[in-house]
């Protein structure tokens, strides 16, 4: 094996934390080796008109994501099961690439609620210890306020096309009345409703609830950033999720981050390199670098770095802790160790609905264009009495009118045959879903680990996620789902069909790309692995950022909060070069 | 198109099946699962030298049978009608046999690593078969349930009977304990089915665009930025002049 140079700071993956880290390290002067799995992706079929609209090739055989065939994921529903593979990865799509999932991602950019951060100390405050007993919730150890600036130099600098509800503490009614405070608006006005949109928010408003546009990274006209990067206008293609914005108008690491740092002569990206794992200094509690394979040749290389950043999927950062024997692995029986510990999910849901009488047409859509309320979100609402906890935002937003996958159909209608396609040519241009993007509450049986029987193309074991849908959420989704079923009703749909999300955890829908947890942030080395400034109880020169950090997952997307703790991380990291230290 | 012609080709293929005595070969080799490459030809790529090969008569992977048996089931579940040509007139078989033949039909994506046991339905697919060895296998388990049942291979039903036929393999009460024909069905058939619909043409179904033209999808460019507003809560006009790759390569 060949051993290479030392290098300053090496990052694991290539995507928003990476971009993140290297967008401060860099100009200040620091070292920055950056090693991602996947190859280029600019200025080929994925970026460029006509290709970047082939729905098959993009959409259905997911052209962007990660190669199942080379590394994919075990499942079990709960401890006592034999898991499987994953044989195609459909209900969650990682990224593959330089510029990671947010290459391909839809854009729906919130922030984290307040009690999202404190959310065991709360729930048990308001709703009495037992309330929580059947869960394992956690404090991240931080709180909004500490992250509220980094929040808004994510908006900043991603171009957020929102209307803020909160400025300063000054409530603004076209909003969201429930956002935490923010320091400034959203530097874009919101992007132009749609029919669907204008019809939720008419009957939400009825209801007594609060509709606002969604915030989105899809920007609503020409943009430049703080740091001088140009964004076009959003053109609603309808090719967000799963494509490469051929438009430049959705924000990513491909477009705002990485072209700041490629160039400068201590800033460096090798794509195509698979990190096999961390090389671990037990003794001295660090790490000392990484081993990694060429992606093109097989070639092993030893990269010895100062300080180590994972900043890949949920999924690789917990795999590679587990495979280089960093920290104590998660064991659901005893509840103890942390490594893999708090795997959560998002709990989607939906109604669909039909209007005889309108033209939707879903085909003008825009990744995070949407008309949304966040009434029944969080602890928005009270929960007493109701037996669960976490909540939903309630959301009409028009994605995308691609016919291979959206063509929603009444129920009861055949599957083949001229009725089914009768009413394919009636209500294509007329149905729609109105969303329910519900938390996901840690469980102790919900967790991480290695598979014992199935390995990846590198003959590494595979990660088995053992995971189900707590009652907590599945009650939670039949509740917030009810109430999205009183709007749609309200909207004068001709007709609705609820569908709230039931278990068993289902591999092959797609549902969202919002895994979260496996080494999660917290003040308690027990019950962490990293702490609130995401350093490895274990190895104080190892950070760790992105959704795997988060304890339990929040009713809102989480690239808002991935976004804010990847740049509060390059503060910490300058801070920690300058001094190597826990921080404290 | 009438009944007639549906069922004269099927029968013409058959009797040519028997005559060579390819019947019996092919129904030997496509029945045994195997996880080896398929032997097809090369996978065919996007391009306007595809969307032309795409065109051109004759299968790349299906045999006779297999073609008879899938040509039948996408005009059962496409009928011709007033709304569009059949199912194989509109490429859905030809998109079908293309996907088998290319990447796809080998298990290109497919982690295909054992050991391989049978899961749960949420599980997703753990057959240790590629998918055009997938799909064969359930084209003749299809024709043996239809013989069974029926007395006779599905291309050769009347429409009836493969409405039966078709409603007992998607609801899995035609699974036998060595194939889950539902799974079958649901996990390959159908979404290849409407794959070919709705996919682009250059792939060698929707052609002419007529599926798109049938829903009122415009295609390509598909650069909104006014009609947002100015086409909101109306029909927009290129809902029926939609526009493909290849029209715009």
């Amino acid at each position: 094996m060949i051993k290479l140079k030392e290098r300053e700071v090496v990052v694991v993956g290539g995507g928003l934390t990476a971009g993140l880290v290297s967008r401060r390290l860099v100009p200040a002067g620091r070292d920055v080796l950056v090693l991602e799995r996947g190859p280029e992706r600019a200025g080929g079929p994925e970026d460029e008109l006509p290709t970047q609209r082939d729905d098959l090739r993009w959409g259905t055989y997911r052209g962007l994501t990660q190669r199942e065939n080379v590394e994919t994921i075990t499942l079990r529903h709960k401890p006592s099961e034999q898991a499987l593979p994953m044989r195609r990865l459909t209900s969650f799509l990682p990224g593959f690439g330089v510029g990671g999932a947010i290459s391909h991602w839809n854009g729906q950019t919130w922030r984290f609620q307040t009690t999202d951060y404190m959310l065991r100390s709360h729930l048990e405050s308001r709703y009495g210890k037992a309330s929580v007993a059947a869960l394992t919730v956690q404090d991240w150890g931080l709180k909004y306020e500490e992250l509220e600036p980094y929040y808004t130099l994510f908006e900043n600098l991603f171009g957020i096309s929102g209307e803020a509800g909160n400025v300063k503490g000054v409530k603004r009614p076209a909003g969201n009345p429930y956002e935490p405070y923010r320091s400034e608006a959203y530097p874009l006005p919101p992007l132009e409703a749609t029919e669907l949109g204008l019809m939720f928010r008419d009957a939400a408003a009825k209801l007594g609830y609060h509709p606002f546009a969604m915030p989105a990274a899809n920007a609503s006209r020409p943009y430049r950033n703080p740091d001088g990067m140009q964004l076009g206008a959003c053109q609603y293609c309808g090719h967000c999720e799963r494509f490469l914005c051929e438009a430049n108008a959705k924000s990513s690491a491909m477009n705002l981050l990485f072209p700041l740092v490629r160039g400068k002569p201590n800033f460096e990206l090798r794509a195509n390199t698979e990190v096999l794992r961390l090389q671990y200094d037990k003794a001295g509690q660090r790490v000392t670098g990484v081993i990694y394979a060429d992606a093109r040749s097989g070639e092993e290389f030893e990269q010895p770095a100062s300080v180590v950043v994972l900043g890949a999927y949920v999924f690789t950062n917990t795999r590679l802790l587990l495979l280089s024997g960093i920290g104590r692995p998660y064991e659901p029986a005893t509840g103890q160790g942390a490594v893999g510990r708090n795997y959560c999910y998002q709990t989607t849901s939906a109604v669909q609905v039909f209007f005889e009488d309108k033209f939707l047409n879903p085909f003008m859509g825009s990744g995070a264009l949407g008309t949304t309320i966040d009434d029944f979100n969080n602890d928005h609402f009270d929960h007493s009495g109701l037996g669960f906890h976490g909540g939903a935002y309630i959301t009409a937003n028009i994605t995308n009118g691609r016919p291979i996958d959206t063509r929603p159909l009444p129920p009861g209608t055949p599957r083949w045959g001229t009725k089914w396609k009768e009413a394919n040519a009636k209500w294509y241009l007329r149905g729609a879903a109105i969303g329910c993007h519900g938390s996901s509450y840690s469980h102790r049986d919900n967790y991480l680990d290695l598979d014992p029987d199935y390995r990846d193309a590198w003959g590494r074991p595979l990660v088995r996620m053992t995971f189900d849908f707590p009652e907590n959420d599945l009650k939670m989704s039949e509740y917030v789902t009810a109430r999205a079923h009183d709007i749609a009703k309200a909207m004068g749909a001709t007709n609705t069909n609820p569908v709230p999300r039931r278990g068993l955890y289902d591999a092959r829908p797609y549902q969202s790309t919002h895994n979260t947890g496996g080494t999660i942030m917290g003040a308690d080395p027990a019950t962490s692995v990293v702490s609130p400034h995401l350093q490895c109880w274990n190895a104080s020169n190892l950070f760790i950022s992105g959704a795997s950090v988060f304890p339990q997952n929040s009713g809102y997307n989480p690239t808002g909060p991935v976004g804010a703790l990847g740049l509060r991380l390059g503060e910490d990291l300058l801070n920690f070069l300058q001094r190597p230290r826990m921080l404290g | 198109m009438s009944d007639d012609r549906k069922e004269l080709n099927p029968s013409a293929r058959r009797s040519f099946l028997k005559s060579t005595g390819a019947a019996l070969a092919l129904g030997a080799a496509t029945a045994k699962p195997t996880l080896g490459v398929a032997q097809t030809p090369p996978a065919v790529t996007p391009g306007v030298a595809a969307a032309s090969a795409a065109m051109a008569p004759g299968y790349q992977s299906l045999g006779l049978e297999e073609s008879a048996t899938t040509e039948a089931l996408v005009d059962h579940m496409w009928p011709a009608d007033q709304l569009s040509v059949s199912g194989t007139e509109l490429g859905i078989a030809t998109y079908i046999d293309r996907q088998l033949a290319g990447a796809f039909g080998r298990g290109d994506r497919l982690y295909a690593q054992g050991p391989f046991r049978k899961g749960k339905a949420q599980h997703g697919y753990q057959l240790p078969l590629t998918p055009e060895a997938w799909y064969k296998t359930g084209i003749a388990a299809l024709n043996t349930h239809c013989t069974r049942v029926h007395g006779k291979a599905f291309d050769r039903l009347a429409g009836a009977e493969r409405e039966t036929a078709l409603q007992a393999v998607s609801a899995g009460s035609a699974n036998t304990p060595a194939f889950d024909l539902a799974a079958w069905f649901n996990g390959l058939l159908y979404p290849l089915f409407t794959q070919g619909a709705f996919a682009d043409p250059i792939y060698g179904g929707n052609r002419g665009k007529a599926a798109w033209k049938m829903i009122g999808y415009p295609g390509l460019p598909a650069v909104y930025n006014r009609d947002v507003v100015a086409f909101r809560g109306k029909r927009h006009p290129k809902s029926d002049a939609p526009k493909s790759i290849q029209d715009l390569s």
